[in-house]
């Protein structure tokens, strides 16, 4: 899905009465297929731009054109995957992974098999049957990702998908997306605080402003695909590392 | 200090004799049941025109439910209570050791009250057949008073629609619900002959009223104690029967005097200035009448005249708690004060066996109630 | 409960208390054997559970339906709260007898005693339920694409449910409560009534006998919402023993 921002820009009602800008203006392009990281300051309003993209917050103004057409309510060729992998504590893993199946009228059998054959590459074919408090943190989200693939997303949006988890726990399933991701043709657009998380996904890393968040940098990750975690220390991934880490710490100052 | 100390001995050297006076006076409750009501007069005349404290007693009523009067008085934490003559009977059925000493009722205040002629038709209780009949419960005097009425028309409860309405026989009589109403005839048919006259009770007319006394004549309400009291208490016992009997003479000869006594124990009795003052005159004159040792028939007809003054002065509605006292009046006087009947103590057991309340016990009927201080007054 | 009826048996043993006022377990068990067999007791019971019942269907059904509405629209709560707190803190005995007059003495007046008891905790909950949905799961059903009745079905009904279940639990024991006082007021049955007619009748084992199946009948619906509970929150208890 090719994505279109013209002039985006979010304005909160203060807790005075008074306006607070959150967002933008903001303008950006996403091309099909592309995978493309948010990176910037804590509250420059990159979870903001994910709603505003997903629907689930109209923009004070501007426009969000999904292939050519305007965005104002969430469209069934859209996922999110949020922080917190959210998940119905009263439903099983399954059943939490079938939930968008069921919402759209997937019969029971069918939706079971589907996830049937979704868990063993998402490492949860032993839990099947357990309950969200029963998972660590990194099968939450394993869960959550799996929620977004049964969806089959055109436009994949992650709001720091893997922000709660460990540096180990966060690299595995970063590159399991990847793999996740490879060949599916789906737009990917991921907020993420993590540089060199950014860098290995991506094939364009926008750097925001503070509030209200605009673009200030747009930096290529030309690194050859598939990645790898090998990667992480080759000099083209530590220049790119350093060009983004410049343009936030430039914003910063 | 000592002069303080003097002032404290003088103190209680004025107060002391007023102490003594009162410590001789026995602090006594006595149980009653309803609510505070013109029909409990000779209790309020006991209280303020000291029958009561005469004969040695600090009187306090209380009112409570029927059953609870009674195992209060059974268990000893009370010592006077005011029942009908049939919980006396079940209850010494179910091994309570109480006794009836004094009947303050002569005849039984239960009656049915119907809607008047023009409207229901019923001028015998064998017409009431598969009618709609209130009752505010299957219980108590009402419940013991039908069967009994029902039965001297030699029928029974399944011979009419019988439903309970609570204590709310004008409400639901005056929205003809039912045809015939249960109702304590000394009050509830004034009350709907006063709704009537003021076109609150739809269409009805005079209702009509028949007396369960005018068929068979069944024990009522009286004076209860615990029957240890009879050997151990003789003379408590005796006080309070004179008492009682004393404060009941004074209410039926001068009813003026018994309602304006009774403005301060009930709530919402007319009390205008212009209607106070008429009793406090009628009242007085009364008081002088008495003094001409007037026979009962007398006294009864002084009532009469007593209420036709009135009746020239105010209007109904006004005069309707007083109603309600002459007719109690009606069915408290009697030759002699606090006599009981074995016969009607017998009818009442007929009617309870009829009910099947008693399910085989005995009841000895004869230790159910005494007269022996009935006696013990008059002389 | 075994040392109770042994203190119970003690006092009566040694007759510390007149039989009639406190009579002997003995005389109770043959007074509920009789009132069982003549069909006494299970006439009055049937009476009482259904006005239970139907009080329940109307209390609860009503209490679910106002609070989901008030909990999703603040002005109905501004509106309304006032009405419903003044009700509520009114005791129920107080307008009992109104009741009795307005609908008669039959099991109508009972069931509205009933509904009106149990309606309170079932609102009150239902609205604390509903405003505890998680926002961020409400942005999950919102990004789904849920329609109104799925996010009440799989969202708003399963997550405010723990809080309904426990009004729930609290409502089924005011039910007795809600029947008996309108059988206290007026009936001609129900077991309320059974306890005034053994009153007047001074049959103290037979008031013994009521009493203890009212306390019976609270202790069951009590069992019975929590297995309930048991039986719908099983992702509870198999959270929490993790």
């Amino acid at each position: 899905m090719k994505l279109s921002l013209r002039d985006i820009s979010v304005d909160f009602r203060g807790a005075n009465g008074g306006r607070l800008a959150a967002l933008g203006p903001i303008s950006l392009d996403v091309a099909e297929g592309e995978f493309v990281c948010i990176v910037g300051p804590s509250g420059c309003g990159k979870s903001t731009l994910i709603r505003v993209v997903a629907g689930l917050q109209a923009p004070t103004t501007g426009i969000v054109e999904a292939d050519g057409e305007s965005i104002s309510r969430p469209s069934s060729a859209t996922a999110i995957m949020f922080q917190d992998a959210n998940l119905m504590p009263w439903r099983s893993v399954q059943d939490n992974i079938a939930l968008p199946l069921e919402l759209a009228g997937v019969p029971k059998a069918a939706r079971y098999a589907t996830v049937a054959e979704l868990l063993p590459q998402l490492h949860l074919e032993d839990f099947a049957g357990a309950y969200p408090a029963e998972l660590s943190g990194g099968m939450a989200q394993r869960v959550a990702l799996g929620r977004v693939i049964v969806q089959h997303p055109r436009l994949l949006l992650l709001d720091e998908p893997f922000g709660a988890l460990d540096a180990l726990t966060r690299e595995k399933l970063s590159l399991e997306l990847l793999q996740v991701w490879r060949g599916s043709g789906q737009t990917v657009v991921m907020v993420t605080h993590n540089i060199n998380e950014a860098v290995l996904l991506a094939d364009r890393v926008i750097v925001m402003s503070s509030r209200p968040g605009r673009t200030v940098a747009d930096i290529s990750i030309d690194l050859p695909r598939p990645r790898r975690v090998e990667q992480l220390f080759c000099e083209a991934f530590l220049i790119l590392a350093r060009e983004v880490r410049s343009a936030i710490e430039k914003e910063a100052a | 200090m000592t002069r303080i100390l003097a002032l404290a001995l003088i103190l209680l050297a004025f107060v002391s004799p007023a102490v003594r006076a009162q410590e001789a006076l026995q602090d006594e409750r006595i149980l009653l049941t309803f609510v505070p009501n013109i029909q409990f007069s000779p209790f309020y005349l006991g209280i303020q025109d000291g029958h009561f404290a005469e004969h040695g007693f600090n009187v306090t009523l209380e009112h409570l439910q029927e059953p609870e009067v009674l195992d209060l008085v059974a268990a000893g934490h009370a010592d006077f209570g005011i029942v009908s003559g049939e919980q006396v009977i079940l209850a010494r059925a179910q091994a309570r050791d109480v006794v009836y000493v004094f009947e303050w009722f002569q005849k039984y205040p239960v009656g049915l009250v119907v809607q008047g002629h023009n409207g229901s038709g019923i001028s015998e209780i064998s017409e009431l057949r598969d009618r709609k009949v209130g009752i505010p419960g299957r219980f108590g005097a009402s419940y013991s008073g039908l069967t009994a009425l029902l039965h001297s028309a030699g029928m029974t409860e399944s011979d009419i629609e019988l439903t309970e309405i609570g204590f709310h026989a004008p409400d639901v009589f005056c929205s003809k619900v039912v045809s015939a109403a249960v109702v304590y005839i000394n009050n509830e048919p004034l009350q709907i002959l006063n709704r009537s006259l003021a076109g609150e009770c739809s269409d009805l007319g005079m209702p009509d009223v028949f007396p369960v006394a005018e068929q068979v004549d069944l024990v009522s309400n009286g004076l209860i104690v615990h029957s240890d009291m009879l050997e151990r208490e003789t003379e408590k016992v005796q006080n309070m029967v004179s008492a009682l009997g004393q404060a009941l003479k004074s209410a039926i000869e001068n009813p003026a005097r018994a309602y304006l006594v009774s403005l301060e124990y009930v709530e919402a009795l007319p009390n205008e200035v212009e209607y106070v003052e008429a009793l406090q005159q009628l009242s007085m004159e009364q008081e002088a009448f008495l003094d001409t040792q007037p026979s009962r028939e007398d006294i009864a007809q002084s009532r009469l005249d007593m209420r036709g003054q009135l009746g020239q002065m105010f209007d109904f509605d006004m005069l309707e708690q007083f109603d309600v006292l002459l007719n109690s009046i009606d069915l408290w006087d009697a030759e002699v004060l606090g006599f009981s009947e074995l016969g009607s103590w017998e009818s009442m057991l007929a009617t309870l066996e009829l009910l099947e309340f008693l399910d085989g016990s005995e009841v000895d009927l004869t230790a159910s109630f005494t007269n022996v201080f009935i006696m013990g007054s008059s002389e | 409960m075994l040392l109770l009826l042994l203190v119970w048996q003690l006092i009566t043993a040694f007759g510390l208390v007149s039989a009639f006022l406190l009579p002997p377990p003995a005389q109770v068990l043959d007074a509920f054997v009789e009132a069982v067999s003549s069909g006494l007791l299970a006439r009055h019971t049937l009476t009482t559970l259904e006005e239970m019942f139907f009080g329940l269907l109307l209390g609860v059904s009503i209490g679910l339906s106002l609070g989901y509405l008030i909990a999703k629209a603040p002005l109905l709560e501004f509106i309304l709260s006032p009405i419903i707190v003044a009700f509520q803190s009114t005791p129920i005995v107080a307008y009992a007898p109104l009741l009795i007059i307005w609908l008669g003495s039959g099991v109508e007046s009972k069931i509205v005693t009933t509904a009106v008891i149990v309606f309170f905790p079932m609102l009150v909950n239902t609205i604390a339920g509903i405003r505890a949905v998680p926002p961020q799961l409400q942005d999950l059903m919102h990004s789904l694409n849920a329609r109104p009745w799925q996010s009440f079905r799989h969202l708003e009904l399963p997550s405010a449910l723990p809080v309904i279940l426990a009004g729930l639990r609290t409502s089924a024991t005011l039910a007795v409560i809600g029947a008996v006082v309108g059988e206290f007021v007026s009936s001609g049955s129900g077991l309320g009534h059974l306890v005034t007619l053994a009153r007047n009748l001074y049959d103290t084992p037979l008031v013994f006998v009521s009493v203890f199946t009212m306390t019976f009948i609270a202790l069951s619906l009590y069992g019975a919402v929590a297995l309930l509970e048991w039986r719908l929150l099983a992702w509870r208890r198999r959270s929490s023993a993790s």
